[in-house]
């Protein structure tokens, strides 16, 4: 064997270590943000307006120590409608209608908070229990529906979740809604129905302690059981989990049916939370569906990364307001981040199916 | 070839070395190419051939080493360079647009053009012209989805030769062709060699290497291992170079009284789209006995194996397992009541390629101690410390070349991708085995371990189904032998009946027993290309 003499330089270095550092699975996310970050950067310049002191704004806002209670209270949700998307995505499955089962939570909480005038030990679990069960139900009817005639998931759930939300805008304007005011939205709830206070915060509450029992919950799941092992190697190979005896169809119906429960209970403990009443559009208007997606893609599904993924889009969120407030940047610009974040991973996506389809099939 | 200052080596490949992250796929590799001659590059698999030929064509940038051609250096940064540079390479998977035309599929990028369109005429004159030059002729205007897999290779070889490659590289060319494909393949590779062309065959099988080659380079582990010149070797001593030891042919001794019926399949049909894709079949596989199905690809045996496991359904007919009727059952509960099966397509249905190997491992048995459990409080709990110690050992007990059990299953080299899936399935200790195509793309040294853990699968009483196109693995492993050709059962041959030339004959349906080789391996091209009216007819 001849030892190479004079090593020639084929590539330049650098251009190696890029190359095998793009290869590195962290590298795809972090560069998403890096990538996100600098595109905002050159809109907020375009408009004329300063980037580093949007930024820094952006930050300061989110850890501001007089408001970290209310970004903390965001920070579940964002984890809770993560979780919504990561159930799914760990099969390959993508659950579009957060919006539609987030809702229809609120709708079961505020009906059984409103007008089931139970005691106070029971009117808070009762309430999301309902929660669970009706979104859950809801999530669920998109997987038969992709398994005996063939709709996609990421389709049926799309096309029913405003289905869902215009039903529950109906219901809370002429049905169940305070009679005589403005805004279609229910009576505030009794005492005795509202989610139990940590403390003396005033954002967060119990709710907080329930995001991060689900996750928890997923964590165990996905790492240490049978269906998280089926819930992983049909999101690696389809084909793979059926020839396996993998159940693909139920395993879609228990999914989705999980992935619409935990909307519904981010539904309920949202509603049941200060003002405590279910108003139209609240549920909606923060974004927290979107942004989970957002973190859930980012994390890859992965359980242990979501709270990390969250915590941006937390920042995003929460910041955005305060840059809008201090730097005069709109706060839109968030949603442009999340975008751009979103599509520099789909990218990779289509990256890696190509890469993988070059490889030849076996 | 006389020392001339023309007979300086084509190419010329001088201490190429690749790691892939902890694999070491190349370590110091000479190759040198003769102008005009034929050079098979040999190995096992995982040896390091297909990084080689990769950096070669332009695929793949070494870590070090020098490439020259015609005596200049050169690097390639993509295979564009190594085409301008006189390269061309079939790979062992086509890349043809199926509904485009043979001469379209051939000038594509290098298209002859005429007042600034693509000049159809010329292109097809050019097709004909390079087919009569080596003999490869195929109508131009044919549509490529239209073709058997020998004809889309011809185009492939068309292709390079468009682009006036001097230097072919035909990456496992024979791994999909019928005998009589096989052979007229050689005569094509015979001619160009002749004509100037500089061949490189990449390959594992001997017979072909001895029979086509002129000069042998063998890898092992990623390092030149033996250089011969084929006149001068033998097949016992290319096997000794590939594994460092010689191959103890393993065959059946037939010593085995078969059992109790395992598998019974009953007027199986099986429709696709309207059209049967399995008609009437009919057979059992008992306790104790290795029952072979015989067929060129796409004769129905896949659906057949599809249909046992339960990921297709039957039309109409039914399946027996054990003595119980499981026509309606899940792939699940088939499985529990004893299947396993080796898929054909490995990457695509036998593994996640992106999940580590200890989870490959794992798939069928996550439900079942001492991974998972099936009753009790650890019932739907997997125990990861279990599925590491289960993974260590089949690591250990397979040989499976990997650094650990928590590298992902993509790292692995097609022959020890192979050993996973047969660790898993065999680690069932199901009473039926269903094995298809078992050692296609492994390497001889696997080969012979997967051949022997067949036969020690049948002899512990386990019934074995095994779907092979290799004829000589079928002889030396099946106790019968069942020849399917369009959907149907056309023969069944005992040990006895079973030879080359009678299961030759039946798979090109040339009648059952009867036919010498000869008309075999012609026939048999007949069959593949039935399908193909227009091929070689000019229209």
């Amino acid at each position: 064997m001849s030892a190479p003499t004079e090593p020639p330089v084929l590539r330049h270095p650098l251009v190696r270590l890029a190359q095998v550092a793009v290869r590195h699975p962290v590298v795809v996310p972090v560069g998403a943000v890096v990538i996100a970050v600098l595109i905002g950067a050159v809109i907020i310049a375009a408009a004329g307006l300063d980037p580093l002191t949007a930024y820094a704004a952006v930050l300061s806002g989110a850890f501001d120590p007089d408001t970290l209670d209310y970004t903390v209270s965001v920070w579940a949700f964002i984890c809770g409608m993560a979780l919504v998307a990561a159930i799914p995505l760990r099969m390959g499955e993508f659950n579009l209608g957060g919006n539609g089962q987030l809702v229809l939570g609120g709708l079961a909480a505020a009906v059984v908070a409103g007008q089931s005038g139970l005691p106070p030990l029971l009117a808070v679990p009762v309430a999301i229990l309902a929660a669970a069960v009706l979104a859950g139900a809801f999530g669920a009817i998109s997987a038969p529906l992709a398994t005996r005639f063939g709709i996609p998931i990421i389709i049926s759930t799309l096309l029913l979740s405003p289905v869902a939300v215009a039903v529950v805008s109906y219901l809370l304007r002429f049905q169940i809604g305070e009679k005589g005011a403005a805004v279609a939205q229910t009576d505030r709830f009794p005492e005795s129905a509202r989610m139990w206070a940590l403390g003396d915060l005033s954002y967060t509450n119990v709710g907080l302690i329930i995001v991060i029992l689900l996750m928890v919950a997923y964590w165990l799941v996905d790492s240490r059981t049978a269906v998280g092992f089926e819930l992983r190697v049909v999101g690696a190979n389809r084909r793979f989990g059926a020839y396996g005896g993998v159940r693909v169809g139920r395993l879609a119906l228990g999914a989705m049916a999980a992935s619409g429960a935990v909307a519904g209970i981010v539904g309920a403990i949202i509603t049941l939370s200060a003002p405590y009443r279910l108003t139209d559009g609240a549920l909606l208007s923060p974004g927290y569906t979107f942004a989970g997606l957002a973190a859930a893609l980012l994390a890859g599904g992965r359980p242990a990364l979501v709270p990390v993924t969250a915590v941006l889009f937390t920042v995003l969120q929460v910041g955005g307001a305060a840059m809008e407030r201090s730097a005069d940047v709109p706060r839109q610009l968030s949603d442009v981040l999340q975008g751009v974040v979103i599509v520099v991973l789909a990218l990779r996506t289509v990256v890696d199916n190509r890469r993988s389809g070059e490889k030849g099939a076996r | 070839m006389t020392l001339t200052a023309s007979s300086s080596p084509a190419v010329e490949l001088s201490g190429i070395s690749k790691r892939f992250g902890a694999v070491v796929a190349n370590d110091g590799v000479d190759l040198v190419l003769r102008r005009g001659s034929v050079h098979a590059v040999m190995g096992e698999n995982g040896a390091g051939k297909s990084t080689l030929m990769s950096i070669l064509f332009g695929l793949v940038t070494p870590d070090s080493g020098q490439i020259r051609v015609d005596g200049s250096p050169v690097t390639f940064s993509s295979p564009l360079d190594a085409i301008a540079a006189g390269l061309g390479m079939v790979h062992q998977h086509f890349r043809l647009f199926e509904s485009m035309t043979v001469a379209a599929n051939v000038v594509f990028g290098a298209e002859p053009r005429r007042l600034g369109l693509v000049d159809r005429r010329a292109a097809e004159a050019r097709v004909r012209e390079l087919g009569e030059r080596y003999g490869l002729e195929i109508d131009p205007r044919a549509r490529v989805s239209q073709l058997s897999v020998g004809e889309r290779q011809r185009v492939e070889i068309l292709k390079a030769l468009h682009r006036d490659a001097t230097i072919l590289i035909l990456d496992e060319p024979t791994a999909v062709l019928t005998p009589g494909e096989v052979s007229s393949l050689f005569a094509v590779i015979r001619r160009a060699a002749d004509s100037g062309t500089t061949v490189v065959l990449v390959t594992h099988k001997i017979n072909e290497v001895l029979s086509v080659s002129d000069e042998v380079t063998v890898l092992r582990d990623g390092r030149v291992t033996g250089r011969f010149a084929t006149g001068d070797t033998s097949g016992a001593e290319l096997v000794h170079a590939m594994t460092g030891r010689d191959v103890l042919e393993v065959s059946n001794q037939g010593d085995v009284t078969p059992g109790a019926t395992v598998l019974r399949v009953r007027d199986a049909v099986v429709s696709e789209g309207g059209v049967e894709r399995v008609g009437n079949v009919s057979f059992d596989v008992h306790a104790g006995e290795i029952v072979g199905i015989a067929g060129v690809s796409g004769n129905g045996q896949h659906e057949v194996v599809e249909a046992i496991l339960g990921t297709r359904s039957l039309a109409r007919g039914s399946v027996e397992l054990q003595g119980a009727d499981v026509t309606g059952w899940s792939v699940r509960d088939r499985r529990a009541h004893g299947v396993a099966v080796i898929p054909e397509d490995r990457r695509g249905e036998g593994s996640a390629i992106t999940m580590t190997i200890a989870e490959n491992l794992t798939l069928g048995h996550h439900r079942d101690a001492p991974i998972g459990a099936s009753r009790g409080l650890r019932r739907g709990w997997i125990s990861l410390r279990a599925q590491r110690a289960r993974a260590r050992e089949l690591i250990e007990q397979f040989d499976i070349r990997t650094p650990s059990g928590q590298h992902t299953a993509g790292s692995l080299s097609g022959g020890n991708a192979q050993k996973v899936v047969i660790a898993r399935e065999l680690s069932h200790g199901a009473p039926l085995l269903v094995a298809e195509q078992p050692t296609q793309g492994v390497d001889v040294g696997a080969i012979e371990a997967i051949h022997g853990r067949l036969l020690d699968y049948r002899t512990a009483g386990g019934a074995v189904l095994l779907v092979s196109h290799e004829i000589s693995e079928l002889l030396a492993l099946a106790d019968r032998v069942l020849v399917m050709l369009s959907g149907e059962i056309v023969a069944e041959l005992s040990r006895a009946e079973a030879t080359s030339a009678s299961i030759g004959a039946a798979m090109s349906g040339a009648g059952g027993g009867a036919g010498a080789a000869a008309t075999t391996a012609t026939a048999a091209t007949a069959t593949t290309t039935t399908t193909t009216p227009a091929t070689g007819v000019p229209r």
